[in-house]
């Protein structure tokens, strides 16, 4: 690097190439970084976009902890951890939209792990590194379902306090050391299991995520601006549509503790469908099968067909269509989730039926549907492939695209983009500020605070920036 | 022998070929005849290796290991052995991860009292007497906490499901929920033996039974067994929902015997009870202090 002596021209030239220079010798020069000079597949950098949202609910969480308190007692008649939610919900300065970013991280998080894994699955690129990254991107992303678990038991409503009950009575079912089990990791009581999830949550998982994440980076990491900003971007979007779970002020719940959304009272808890991450697991138990074996024996076979992957998986054929077997295994896996996590959010809705009948995963119509589902999938495969393979004929290489630009037009899209940012982020100021400095009818529309307005305008503004900076690179390779 | 192919530098650690990585040189002389010259003679700057598997080192002269095999497998045990005797001690320090405060205090006998919650109307918060039809009518039902703080404001609020009871007037008729007495009441606990959820009481005509919302267990009135559901497939005494043991002094008042917390009495909340003999546990205490 330093050999290079690359012209510096001015101070902040200088100073980059100081820390830059200062950064030879330490852990992060390890990996080579790229800054793509064109569009590249974000499929590739999957893992990175997870490590993007990973540092997102970092900072979006160390933040909620400035507020959340993680008790029971002390708060009067409700509890603290509920009554802070409540602040933090409906109080705090944009304490809501701190909330709903982390929220919809958190669900992305899981998602683009689950993608990331798929992608390295089906494209064989996880046989060109080894094992151990492997493993460890498996433990990384049962990881990445315990933090989304204990974080939203966090919010001590009822689904919550349903999903902690759950929990640590499964804990409990475990054979041989199910007491012991349950006493560590969960406690005896709510006020140590809200402190302990806490304590999980926010230190204890992150820091064993960051010490795997040591191990599991890879030695070419792809930074894309233009994708990482349209990632962040459509968080904030997606989290002003679907915004965190609704929370009613602390004093209706005093009022009525049985109000929907409330915190947890065992008095009278309803029909509750856990996240969507965890209704798979919903499906298996209302079986009715032995809890220990649904609830975790079966999640755990999977887990454990994922670690062994690599180490059955040891053909040097890379390419999908070349592994028909892992293929066929692969969509099967795909199938069975899909079918399982749908079925667990039905239920019945027909409420004049018994909770039981409405709730029933009849058992061999399940079993039968996961048997035929794998049939399905493995002749669907199989068909696929040989039709694929008999089409298969020597493809020309296409033409390189010539620019679809001109000069002239990217200047003008330049222009709209930067002016559609100005709009945007004018409409999000507005939508903050409009009820109190507005005149007339602008102040009257804004009165209320156009919550997710704000944030989504805060989403559009980082996908417009992120297109901004595409079109510069793309700018560059103009031969103009 | 593998000690040596590891201590040796030439394997393919030196992809990354920088200064960073300084072969430290072997402490002990025994180097393999067949080590390729860069692994002990320049250790600043190793020549870049193709990234292949080192070949395998053709075994040692027959005279070499002889004498210091032995002590070195010795040695290692002695280190093995020292690093769980090291790890022993810290085992029971385990123990910090299960301090239990549950179950302080011998039980106590205790008045009924439902949570005062505004739900429950002219019921909240007031003491249970089995005269008051009007105000605990039959085939209804309340929240109670045992033990309770003392306050039923505060116990509405407590979410710890372990005490909490759903307190059911039977139906009237044939289960006897209109009779001016004890048996009139049942107190289930609030934690389904299946996977501690929280069942209700479905007055509805033709249940008329404890059901869990979660995973749809269904327990019957008044002997808490466990009847459809997950819970029900359980084997004995793991499905049927722990009670309390009600009784009424002479002016009506409802009152809870002193629980004793094991499957053969009033269960194991979270666990289950044995019904066939909780049936004759009950049945001397309600002659000793009938109304």
């Amino acid at each position: 690097m330093a050999q290079q002596q690359p012209e510096r021209r001015n101070l902040f030239s200088k100073l980059y190439h100081w820390a830059v220079d200062g950064l030879e010798r330490t852990v992060f020069m390890g990996i080579q970084y790229t800054f793509p000079k064109r569009f590249v597949s974000p499929l590739g950098y999957l893992g990175m976009l997870t490590g993007i949202t990973f540092l997102m609910l970092g900072v979006t969480g160390g933040l909620l902890m400035f507020y959340y308190q993680p008790t029971l007692t002390g708060c009067g008649s409700i509890t603290c951890a509920f009554e802070s939610i409540d602040r933090i919900n409906n109080d705090v300065p944009f304490g809501w939209l701190l909330r709903s970013i982390h929220y919809t991280a958190s669900n992305a998080m899981v998602l683009l792990a689950i993608l990331h894994m798929y992608y390295q699955y089906f494209s064989g690129r996880f046989k060109i590194k080894n094992e151990v990254l492997w493993v460890t991107g498996i433990i990384l992303g049962i990881i990445t379902g315990v933090e989304a678990y204990s974080g939203y038991d966090l919010i001590f409503n009822q689904r919550a306090g349903l999903a902690i009950e759950i929990g640590s009575s499964l804990a409990n079912a475990s054979p041989v050391i199910g007491g012991g089990l349950r006493i560590a990791l969960f406690g005896s009581g709510f006020t140590d299991f809200i402190l302990r999830l806490y304590s999980v949550h926010v230190f204890i998982l992150p820091m064993v995520m960051i010490i795997l994440v040591f191990i599991h980076f890879p030695r070419y990491l792809v930074l894309d601006l233009p994708v990482v900003a349209s990632v962040m971007g459509g968080i904030l979007m997606l989290g002003a549509i679907f915004p965190a779970p609704y929370v009613p002020p602390a004093s209706a719940c005093i009022a009525n503790p049985f109000l929907a959304g409330c915190q947890y009272n065992p008095g009278n808890p309803t029909l509750t469908i856990p996240e969507w991450y965890l209704t798979g697991i919903y499906a298996l138990l209302r079986t009715e099968f032995d809890k220990f074996v649904m609830g975790g024996l079966m999640p755990g076979l999977l887990f454990l067909m994922a670690l062994v992957i690599p180490f059955i998986d040891t053909s040097k054929k890379l390419n999908w269509r070349d592994r028909p077997f892992f293929t066929a295994l692969g969509i099967t896996s795909i199938a069975q989730i899909l079918i399982t996590t749908a079925w667990g959010f039905y239920i019945n809705p027909d409420t004049s039926l018994p909770t039981l009948q409405r709730l029933l995963v009849p058992p061999e119509l399940y079993f039968a549907s996961m048997l035929g589902v794998t049939v399905m999938s493995f002749a669907c495969t199989y068909a696929a492939l040989r039709y694929i393979k008999s089409r298969e004929r020597v493809r020309k290489a296409a033409a390189p695209l010539g620019p679809i630009l001109t000069r002239k037009w990217v200047y003008v899209v330049f222009l709209a983009l930067i002016l559609g940012q100005v709009a945007l982020t004018g409409l999000a100021l507005l939508s903050v500020y409009g009820g109190t400095f507005g005149v007339g009818s602008v102040q009257v529309i804004f009165q209320g605070g156009l919550r997710n307005v704000t944030l989504f305008d805060a989403g559009a503004v980082l996908v417009t920036f992120g297109i901004i900076v595409h079109l510069y690179r793309y700018s560059q390779n103009l031969p103009f | 022998m593998v000690e040596d192919e590891k201590s040796n530098p030439s394997s393919s650690s030196t992809a990354s070929g920088d200064e960073k990585k300084v072969p430290q040189p072997s402490p002990a002389p025994p180097t393999p005849p067949a080590a390729p010259a860069a692994a002990s003679g320049q250790p600043l700057r190793p020549v870049p290796q193709p990234l292949v598997r080192p070949v395998p080192t053709p075994p040692l002269p027959p005279s070499a290991p002889p004498r210091n095999a032995g002590r070195r497998t010795f040695f290692k045990l002695i280190v093995a052995l020292g690093a769980v005797l090291t790890l022993i001690p810290f085992v029971p320090w385990g123990d910090y991860l299960s301090h239990s405060v549950g179950s302080t205090g011998a039980a106590l006998r205790q008045k009924v009292v439902i949570d005062n919650n505004t739900k429950y109307g002219s019921a909240a918060g007031q003491p249970v007497n089995v005269n008051d039809l009007s105000t605990f009518p039959p085939d209804t039902h309340w929240v109670i906490t045992y033990p309770s703080s003392g306050n039923s404001t505060q116990d509405a609020q407590n979410p710890d499901t372990f005490v909490k009871f759903e307190l059911i007037r039977l139906p009237a008729g044939e289960l006897g929920g209109d009779q001016a007495e004890a048996t009139a009441f049942v107190a289930f606990s609030k934690v389904c033996v299946h996977l501690w959820c929280s069942p209700n009481y479905n007055p509805a005509q033709g249940h008329e039974d404890y059901e869990c919302p979660c995973h749809g267990s269904i327990y019957e009135i008044p002997d808490g067994k466990a009847v459809a559901g997950p819970a029900s497939e359980q084997p004995p005494p793991t499905n049927a929902i722990p009670m309390l043991t009600l009784t009424a002094d002479s002016t009506g008042q409802l009152y809870i015997e002193p629980p004793v917390w094991d499957v053969e009495h009033n269960g194991v909340i979270g666990y289950g009870r044995d019904y066939l003999s909780y049936v004759n546990y009950i049945k001397p205490e309600a002659e000793g202090t009938g109304s």
